[in-house]
């Protein structure tokens, strides 16, 4: 139990002064994970929108695929995007291998099935009368939409807290296509298993509690948007 | 105006509305009567473009509506439904919803929604939110809501299921004020028939999704047994004798003009005769009938008769009263 209490001793040391390691990974992780969230939930809850509300052949077949996508394993979803992205690979032009980018875009395939299946579930909760209602008032498909979004708002908002959940937390797509370089693309979670394995637990330890904070902050910023819950 | 022409819709395979033409004129007062399940509400989604049909087309002013029609052309009619919801708000924000997308100025908003407010008495409730109204002022919300956009057709299911009988009476004089102020055309499912007879022009009956000859009085689920010709069927405590080949779950009609009225038995050839009290009188909207509902031993009958021969036979409710009609006047579908 001693090297726990000395790793936490030594976490809260490093936070207290400040160390730029620290913070740096941190603000890397925010902004791969904040990027990654927003693409993923701007093509992901108007995807779920559409596939909760509307008929088409084949729209079981695109649910089922979606709710296995859940599923996917973060490192295959790396070792394909590597594949992808190698110099090599049919994207090997764009140069991303082992950048901040390669790593949102595997973000961005893990969370979007999230974003995708979450809301379209929240969207298929709220009382179907209140899309009819919209449209019989003479509303346009994207203001029947806004209104029907508004109705699933706290179903909406655990989504989004969901996708960046699994953004700020994944570590194999990370691991793989960012290459855990130091001042460049190390996160968060890539750091915690490289300091782990070093044996530097403390700063293991310091970077675990930031990860902690970070999604704290996340979600009560999350909460206050969602407003004072009247009905 | 508005207009479906062979139109056959579907659930899940099921047959729900099926109708070789059924239209709302301009400036008609219609009402659609009939049985839950009849296909009242879906006929009124149908009539207010929510749904394409299976098959057939919907007309307006003889032009053919698109499977997804414009918003446009959406906002030129409207439903209210039989259990409406408010959106998140206060019932002000619901009123001026419509109005916002149409993107009416917010003083000439104002002003309808005054209207609105003042026709049905929602002042007290303007500030209030879903959770804070009953049912049926949730109703009168969503009626208000809809009269305020001023639409060609108003689609009513149902709009006075959750008032109570003053409510429901103050709901059918605003939607008169506000015709004789603005014709447009309505089209109301109900199954209260008394006021339907009241206030509509036109009173179509539905049953099993297509349109019925006689109006749903006298309109009975039954189970037809098997046989030839004339056979009993059972109705809540009384037998009606029915003239059919027929056999299994069937609906069974009997014509309100096609029962003869009397205080007493009198000697004929039919064989449907019911002894029972009336139970309320309605006069027909253009007052040239009166419709007589009587309790025949827990079943409710109605006939009609012209206003003379109500005069005559001094009918008066809770007064004695003989309902008599031939097995052959009793329609099977």
């Amino acid at each position: 139990m001693d090297f726990l209490a000395e790793g936490f001793r030594r976490a809260w040391g490093l936070l207290v002064a400040g160390d730029s390691e620290v913070y740096g990974i941190a603000l890397l992780t925010l902004k791969v994970a904040v990027v990654a969230t927003a693409i993923s939930c701007a093509a992901g809850l108007p995807l779920g929108y559409f596939l909760a509300t509307r008929r088409f052949w084949g729209r079981r077949a695109a649910l089922t695929m979606v709710n296995t996508a859940l599923a996917f394993p973060t490192v295959v979803v790396g070792l394909l995007l590597y594949g992808l992205l190698s110099r090599q690979g049919p994207l090997g032009s764009l140069g991303w291998l082992y950048t901040w980018q390669a790593i949102v875009v595997g973000d961005v395939l893990l969370a979007l099935p999230i974003a995708a299946a979450l809301s379209a579930a929240a969207i298929q909760g709220v009382d179907p009368r209140i899309r009819r209602t919209a449209e019989t008032l003479g509303a346009g498909a994207w203001r029947t939409a806004w209104t029907v979004a508004r109705e699933a708002r706290f179903a909406l908002a655990a989504v989004i807290t969901a996708a960046f959940g699994q953004v700020v937390a994944e570590i194999g797509a990370a691991m793989i296509v960012g290459g855990n370089i130091r001042g460049s693309t190390r996160t968060l979670t890539t750091a915690v298993a490289l300091y782990t394995a070093q044996g530097d637990f403390g700063l293991a330890l310091a970077l675990g509690l930031v990860l902690l904070l970070l999604a704290l902050v996340v979600n009560i910023a999350l909460q206050m948007l969602q407003g004072r819950g009247h009905a | 105006m508005l207009e479906l022409r062979g139109v056959r819709h579907r659930y899940e395979g099921r047959v729900v509305v099926d109708l070789e033409q059924f239209s709302v004129p301009r400036t008609a007062a219609v009402a659609v009567v009939g049985h839950n399940g009849a296909g009242k509400s879906t006929l009124l989604r149908l009539l207010a473009l929510l749904e394409a049909p299976t098959e057939g087309q919907v007309f307006w002013n003889g032009t053919a509506v698109p499977r997804r029609p414009a918003a446009s052309l959406r906002r030129r009619v409207t439903l209210v439904e039989q259990r409406p919801v408010l959106f998140r708000g206060t019932v002000r924000e619901n009123l001026e919803y419509g109005l916002r997308v149409r993107e009416i100025a917010q003083a000439a908003a104002n002003g309808i929604i005054a209207d609105v407010v003042e026709r049905l008495g929602l002042q007290p409730l303007l500030s209030r939110r879903r959770h804070e109204l009953s049912d049926g002022e949730v109703q009168r919300v969503a009626v208000a809501r809809a009269l305020a956009l001023r639409t060609d057709v108003l689609l009513l299911d149902e709009p006075a299921s959750s008032a109570d009988r003053a409510a429901a009476g103050a709901l059918y004089r605003a939607l008169a004020a506000e015709r004789a102020a603005r014709p447009f055309a309505v089209c109301v499912a109900s199954h209260q028939l008394e006021d339907a007879y009241r206030w509509a022009d036109d009173i179509r009956a539905l049953a099993d999704g297509r349109l019925s000859p006689v109006t749903p009085e006298n309109l009975f689920r039954v189970e037809l047994p098997v046989g030839d010709g004339v056979k009993s069927v059972r109705v809540g405590s009384i037998d009606i004798v029915v003239m059919t080949d027929r056999a299994g779950p069937a609906v069974v009609a009997v014509p309100p003009t096609d029962i003869f009225v009397s205080r007493e038995p009198l000697p004929s050839s039919a064989r449907n005769v019911f002894k029972g009290r009336v139970t309320g009188m309605a006069i027909e909207h253009r007052g040239a009938g009166v419709h007589v509902r009587a309790d025949m031993g827990g079943v409710e009958l109605v006939a009609a008769v012209t206003a003379e021969a109500a005069r005559d036979l001094a009918l008066t409710p809770g007064g004695p009263v003989v309902f008599s009609f031939k097995a052959t006047a009793v329609q099977v579908f």
